[in-house]
Order: C-alpha cells, then structure tokens, then sequence
C-alpha cells in the first residue's frame, strides 16, 4: 500500500471506526454501517453459525436485498450474504471514476463463445446493495406481451405469471423506491402516477426529445430511482452525474439505502464480505444451510430455507459448485438447464457532436428515452428495444473510443476536446434465449478456491437484425437533431439474465412461478437468472418485483405450512 | 383595521421624494401639508385625552377608532403595507432565480428594478395620510403592473420553446409562469390603493368606479388564487413530500373563498370567518418561510452549501406573498364593514 493510500484508509478508518470496506468486515459486533448518517450505525441483531435460521440469503442487491427487507419485516430470521464490501456512500464515494472501480465484480472469469461478454462495469457489482449500487437507476417495466412472448409474439418462453400480477408488483416496487417518472407515460396501459415528479432534462436528453419529434415518434422523461424530492434522508438528486460509479448524496434509491437499512432494522443480519461458496444438501434432498467464506476462514451457516440471488453468472455458479454425489450436475439442475440460456441486453449507441456545449455527464446518465420499438410491432425481427440519451463520464467515454472506435495517441486526445460537444443515443435491446448461451464451470479456480464460471455468448440472427435496426433508427434520430460526426459504437452489451429460468413445467425450467426449485423445495433463486426472456427494458424494476412477489408467496406458503 | 401614524422623522426623508414629483398639486401644497400635521396632532391629542378618560367613558366611546375614521386612506395604506410586501418577496425572489438563470436575457433585470421601486412606493404610501393619488406611486404601481404583465408573456414563452412545449416537465423547470404574477398582483393592490385615496360619492370609497370593499376583495380573492395556483405546481413538483406542503394550497384558497362570501352576502358572521381565515393565510406566508429554510436545510450539504442550496432549495423569499395578498384580504373586509346597512 502507498502512502497516499495509507493516509486514506486511515483517516476513514477515524471517521467511521473501521479501516478499508473492501479489506475488514463491518458488519459485526451487533451494528452496520447507517448509509445515510456519516459514522452513524445502524444496531443489528446477530445469529450464529450454528442458529437455524429461517431464511439464508446470497446476495443483497436488487433480488436479495428486497427479499431480505420484506422477509424480516414479517417476522422471519434472515440471514443475508454479501461477497462485497458495506460501503459508506457519503464517505467512501470519490468523485473519482478509477477509484469507483470498486464497486465491480472483478474476480477471474472466462468468457467465450463467437461474441464474448466483457465482464465488469455495467453487468455485476460486488457490494451490498448489489449492482443496485452503480446502476444507471432506469426503472422500467417490461411490455405485457413480453410475459408471454411464446404464445403472444412467437419467440422465447412464456412466464408462469401474468402480465397483470407482475404490473401490480411493478406497481409496489415503483412505490417502495419512490421512482421519479413522469406524469404521463407514452405506451402500453395506464398506469398509476410515479411515486415522484420526474427530474428535469438536460441537453443530452433534449436532443432526444428534438429528434424524436423530428421522426413523429413518442419520447418521455426516463423513469428513475434517484429521488427528485427529499425522501426521509435522501436529498434530492444534484446532478452530479456520478450514478453509475457510485451515488454520493445517498439520492440514488439503491437497495443499500433502502433495502438493507430496513432489513436492518427489522432483525436481519447482513454479512458483508462474505462469500458464500456451496450449498449444503441432506440426503432428504433439502438444503441445510450454506459454507461461507468471511474474515479469512471457511464457515456454516445452518437455515431453513436458502434464497440465492447472486444474479446470472453467480447464481447458477454456486449451484453447480454445490454439486454432490446425489446431485451430480449441481443443485436443481434435473432439468439440466441451470446455466442455460443465458441472456445479455444489446446495448449499441451511436455517438456524435452538437454544434452547442451539452455537458452530457451532467445529471443522471438517461434522463430522455423512447421505448417506440419495444410497442410498434411493424418490425422484421423478435422482441424489442428502448434507447436512451447518454452521459458517460470521461474515462468511460475515452475506453468508448479506445475499444470501439479504435483510437489512440493524437487521434484520441483530438476526440477527447469534443467532450463537452458529445452527445448520445444508447439501445437496450432484447436478445434471445438461446440454450448455447451458458455459464459452466472451468477448472480454474479463484482466491477463494472455487471454480470460476466460463461465459460463453454468440449472437444469434434475431439479435444481429435487431441491433442493426436499431443503430440505423438512432443514427436518423441524431441526425434529425443536428448531431454531426456520427460514430456507431457495435459491440457493447449490458445486463444479464436468464441461466437459471422459471417456469410452469419442471422439464423445461429450473424454479417455479414462485422462484422455488422444483428439486429441493426449501432453495429459492431471485434474482434477474430467473427470467425466461429479458424483454427489452432494464432488468432492476423487474427484479424487485419478482422479489417482492416472491415475499408474499413465501408468507402465504409460510401461512399454509408448505414452506 | 386602523394603523397609527408613523413618527413624523420617516416622512421628512419621504417628502423628499415627494419634491421630486412636484406635478402632484395637492400632495406638494404646504398649506396642505400643515393642515395635515395639525389634524394628526389633533388626532393624537384627542387619542391620550380618551386613554386617560378611559375609565369614565361609555362604551360607545371607547370603542371609536383612536385615529381619523378616514377608511379609504386607512385601507389604502394597509394595500401600500400588501403591496410592499408583495413586491419585497419578487424582489428578493427574482434576484436569486435569476441570477440562478445568469441574467441570460438582460430582461431578466426588470423585475428587479420595478419591484424595489414598489418597495419605496408602497413604504412612501405606507406613511402617507393623505386623501389623494401621488404621481410617483401611481406610475410606479402601474409599472409594476406592466411587468408582471409582459414576465408572465416571457415566462409562457420560455416554458413552451423548448421541445415538448406545454408538457409537464418544461411547466416544472422551466420558467414559472406564475411568479410574474406575484408584481403584477402587487402592481394591482398599488393602483388600487391610489384610486381609495379619493372618497367616493356620499362618502363611499370606491374603486375604478365601483364599491371599493367588493371591489378590492374580488381582485384579491383572483390573486389568492393565482398564487395557490403557483404553490401547487411546485409542490406538486416537490410530490407534496412534507405533508406542511398542502398548507399553502388548502388554507389560502379557503380564504380567499371566505372572503368573496363576505363580499357577496354580507354579514357580521361572515366577515368574521373571512377575517379569521385571512390571519391564517398571514401565518401561513410566515410560517411558509421558515418551512422553506428547513427544505434548504434537507438539500445536499444543507446550508453549509448555502451558495447551492438557496438556488436549488425551495425558494425562501417566495412564501410572503401570500402574506401580502391577505394583508389585502383584510384591508377588503375594512372597506365591507357596514356595507350590510
């Protein structure tokens, strides 16, 4: 460790009582951290190893978090797992982007397959509070047919839910992070106001809205979980425009400001840097609790029921680690599609410069969308996409034009200058479920000894005809907003889903309508690997919807003694 | 409600400017100006000889007004009082907004200068005991009214030129359409609190011609109204998160309703209730500030961060306004008094 770093870990080490998050726990001795209080903590109860506790929970972020909160506040002992550390937003937050790398889940993967993911920055993060933590905080929900894409649209898989019950749950989870959206939202059926009004635009997102009028199409306010408002101790957004490598005014409604404090405070305990590596099976076929890595050794915690939500890579990984004589190709696999049908989001832009000064890192990265080609059905390709405005901070941007547009030297530095000229328009696209899509297990193991998951991805045509419809749109919509110098940007993905998908046949799906495992009934998976189809929106508002209904099933289940 | 007279030191500085207007005739008149300290010394001598008779005094007495019963001077000063309060709240209020908007368009001063010359007109007819207009306030008043008038144009202009027009998002951001409205309204009080300075026939004051009570009260009930209007978008914007929100948008429209029944149907029982509502609508303006000061306080930073804050926290000047549109409500009931008989 350099001087530099000793003098800072030090110095927060006097502010909050505790050195580095990412090297001790702080989670322990009967309190954690209070993410809105500076050096405030929040008391928490504490169970041991060897407390059978009801609810063992891999995971905090959008998922776990949720369930976390919902599961203790009914009552229930729950214990939640975390691989990342407890950050402190209002303290360990730099307005840094290199240092705020530490949010990212970069531990050892492979990747393969004919269009290889890059891991990292917009796919995993490694904290409590989970991705929810960096996310660019778009809260959306997916389109009714994209339940039912197998008998609605022809493609994919149906949900085992409806449309209407996940719009119902929609409607909670907008409710529980006090989304700002805007008063009236453009496409599919009414639904109830945003909790909060929506965040003004800035000159990214105008351009948007003037290109969109330009093409006759419709466009709105991007419904966000950064409050507009003050909330209890959120104050409202400043603009910093910082989301996506950290939020450090505690505005963003992240699962670590609103998720895990009330868990907290409903009797849960939170375990940070906590690794869970396996899940005990009995021969009964239940599980029995898990084995945790934490403060440098290997532990057990015994539980009831397990809940994994450690999201497309991580869920199923720890699945087939788990693996036994009985259960030879990993938990709840007798269908043998845990790892299957791994899904990523198409997340092509195309770039350029307004003749007027934009300033298009100000204010949260989206704050313009139109969701045109997830409603207008007149397309020649399956599923649909939304695209947005854009607002990457510079070091992003330059990684933008390194890796995409192949620039170096001079040539990058030229580009660089436009910065404050640049503008943007980013897609988020449904891809396909495909059963080649994957993760499995390689021999490779990682620092805690466990085998790392290989990640192989390959575009199908579907998703080559989408991506190159939607460049083609967003390229005319620029252009019908005076953006010059048009760049397309072709190979960058997003958000993960699928691996571990739902279902109303145990042949065909790993867990049920309720995320329980056909196989062992006391496991549970929550989290964005349970989706059958991705849709073409951000995944997070669908994920703590699915929580938050997989709470109350689990509560009516608990009622009825089948849990 | 009757106001004492102010110590004579004030007006000497105030006569001031009154030189500088010496077109208005009556006003400048020493011969006037004499007779009028006289029968405020009068007046004055009068009020200590009741005091100390008090005791002995019938009732009937005792409750007279202790200074002149001159209505009409009295509620105009007490509309000079709401319209300077009024034109203080813009003044401070478009310092700060636009000076957040960097004075893009050097029409963004004009507030500014209009709503300080409100100020010294309404503080000059503050003092003022005279039963006559003064060219100065006069054309002050009408300018104010003038700006409020073109602001709301411009503020209009400036939420539907941006793309998306007349939609939700540019109504929150953009200019408020409804702030212009605050100088327009205290023009409006100024012009009218001149009109009142000249009984009207049969000793009735009047306003442009008609009952000055109902008058006055109809074009305050109209202001309360455009000012509740303003307080709902942006509460409305705010999601009316601190439940003291809805105060502004449901005490002030009730008083302003209570006041136009007074005006209509007369009646003790009725002016009492609209009296009563209107001094609510008074604390509701005070109390708005500090509950504004406490919204600074809960921005990022708070007011630590003040040089932020106060721009991008609520407006801590704005909630006075509605204080000076009730002093108006009150001022309005004065002129009802006795309109039953």
């Amino acid at each position: 460790m350099c001087a530099d770093q000793t003098i800072l870990a030090n110095r927060e080490g006097l502010r909050s009582g505790n050195l580095s998050p990412m090297q001790q726990v702080r989670a322990a001795g009967g309190r954690a951290p209070d993410p809105h209080v500076t050096g405030g903590w929040l008391s928490m109860q504490e169970y041991a190893d060897g407390e059978e506790v009801d609810f063992a929970i891999v995971g905090t972020g959008a998922g776990g978090g949720t369930l976390a909160a919902e599961l203790a506040e009914a009552g229930f002992s729950v214990v939640a797992f975390d691989a990342g550390p407890y950050f402190r937003p209002l303290e360990d937050f730099a307005s840094d982007e290199t240092a705020q790398s530490q949010l990212f889940w970069t531990d050892k993967r492979i990747v393969d397959g004919d269009n290889p993911l890059k891991m990292g920055s917009n796919n995993s993060g490694k904290a409590v509070g989970g991705s929810t933590v960096h996310y660019a905080m778009v809260a959306l929900r997916q389109r009714p047919e994209s339940f039912a894409s197998r008998t609605k649209q022809g493609f994919g898989a149906d949900w085992p839910i409806s449309w209407q019950e996940m719009w119902r749950y929609y409607t909670k989870a907008e409710d529980a992070l006090k989304i700002s959206g805007p008063i009236r939202y453009p496409w599919g059926p009414k639904r109830p106001r945003y909790p909060y009004r929506p965040h003004d635009l800035n000159a990214a997102a105008l351009m948007l809205a003037k290109g969109a009028e330009a093409l006759g199409i419709d466009w709105t306010e991007t419904p966000l979980a950064t409050v507009s408002a003050p909330r209890g101790k959120s104050p409202p957004c400043v603009y910093r425009g910082f989301c996506r490598v950290g939020c450090s005014t505690n505005a963003k409604q992240s699962a670590l400001v609103t998720f895990i404090p009330r868990a907290i405070r409903a009797g849960a305990e939170v375990r940070d840097l906590a690794m869970v590596g396996r899940i005990e099976v009995n021969k009964d076929g239940r599980a029995t609790g898990l084995h945790y890595h934490r403060a440098g050794q290997w532990r057990f915690q015994r539980a009831r029921n397990v809940i994994v939500a450690g999201y497309a890579i991580e869920s199923p990984r720890l699945l087939l680690n788990s693996a036994t004589d009985r259960h030879p190709d990993g938990l709840a696999n007798s269908s043998g599609l845990v790892g299957k049908y791994l899904m990523t989001q198409s997340n092509q832009a195309v770039f350029g410069v307004m003749d007027d000064e934009v300033r298009w890192n100000k204010g949260p990265p989206s704050l313009a969308i139109t969701e045109h080609w997830n409603y207008d059905d007149r397309k020649d390709f399956f599923g649909g996409y939304i695209h947005m405005s854009q607002g990457p901070l510079p070091v992003e941007w330059s990684s933008v034009l390194t890796g995409s547009k192949g620039l170096w030297g001079d040539a990058l530095l030229g580009e660089l200058d436009k910065y404050n000229h640049q503008v943007g328009l980013k897609m988020v696209g449904e891809m396909m479920p495909q059963e080649r899509n994957q993760v499995t297990l390689a021999d490779e193991v990682d620092q805690y000894g466990l085998r790392v998951a290989r990640i192989t991805y390959s575009w199908c045509d579907n998703d080559k005809a989408m991506i190159k419809h939607a460049l083609d749109f967003m390229q005319q919509q620029a252009e019908a907003a005076g953006v010059k110098e048009i760049f397309r940007q072709k190979n960058d993905t997003n958000h993960l889903a699928g691996t571990i998908r739902m279902g109303a046949d145990r042949r065909t799906s790993v867990v049920n309508a309720d995320c329980r495992s056909w196989d062992i009934p006391n496991l549970f998976v929550c989290d964005g690997s349970v989706f059958p189809t991705t849709g073409g929106v951000n995944p997070s508002l669908t994920i703590q919807a699915l929580a938050l209904r997989t709470a109350d099933r689990i509560k009516e289940l608990s009622r009825r003694g089948e849990l | 409600m009757s106001f004492q007279p102010l110590p004579a030191r004030p007006e000497r500085t105030l006569r001031l400017l009154d030189s500088l207007f010496r077109r208005n005739k009556p006003a400048a008149d020493p011969a006037r100006i004499a007779l009028d300290r006289l029968g405020r010394s009068f007046e004055r001598a009068r009020a200590t000889a009741i005091v100390a008779a008090r005791p002995g005094l019938p009732d009937a007495l005792r409750h007279q007004p202790l200074v002149s019963p001159r209505k009409g001077v009295d509620a105009a000063r007490a509309l000079n009082r709401a319209s300077g309060l009024l034109a203080f709240s813009v003044l401070t209020d478009s310092a700060l907004e636009h000076y957040r908007g960097a004075f893009r368009n050097k029409a963004m001063f004009t507030p500014l200068a209009t709503s300080a010359l409100t100020v010294a007109a309404s503080l000059h007819g503050t003092t003022d005991q005279r039963e006559s207009a003064h060219l100065f306030r006069d054309v002050t008043y009408a300018l104010a009214a003038v700006t409020g008038l073109v602001g709301t144009a411009f503020h209009v202009f400036n939420v539907g030129s941006r793309v998306g027009g007349f939609r939700w998002v540019n109504f929150f951001y953009r200019a408020p359409v409804g702030a212009p409205m605050a100088i327009l309204i205290s023009g409006l009080f100024g012009v009218a609190s001149e009109r009142l300075r000249r009984e009207g026939p049969g000793g009735r004051p009047t306003v442009f011609g008609l009952g000055a009570g109902r008058t006055l009260a109809t074009i305050t009930a109209g202001s309360m109204a455009g000012t509740v209007g303003e307080a709902w978008l942006l509460h409305f914007r705010g999601n009316f998160q601190n439940p003291a929100m809805y105060i502004p948008v449901t005490i002030p429209p009730a008083s302003g309703a209570l006041l136009m029944d007074a005006a209509i149907r007369g009646g003790e029982k009725r002016r009492t209730a609209a009296r009563a509502s209107l001094w609510a609508t008074v604390a509701t303006g005070i109390a708005g500030t500090f509950f504004h000061a406490y919204g600074v306080q809960r921005m990022m930073g708070g007011w630590r961060n003040w040089k932020q804050n106060l721009l991008d926290g609520p407006p801590v000047p704005t909630p006075p306004a509605f204080t000076g549109v009730a002093l108006a409500g009150l001022a309005a009931l004065d002129l009802l008094e006795g309109d039953d008989a």
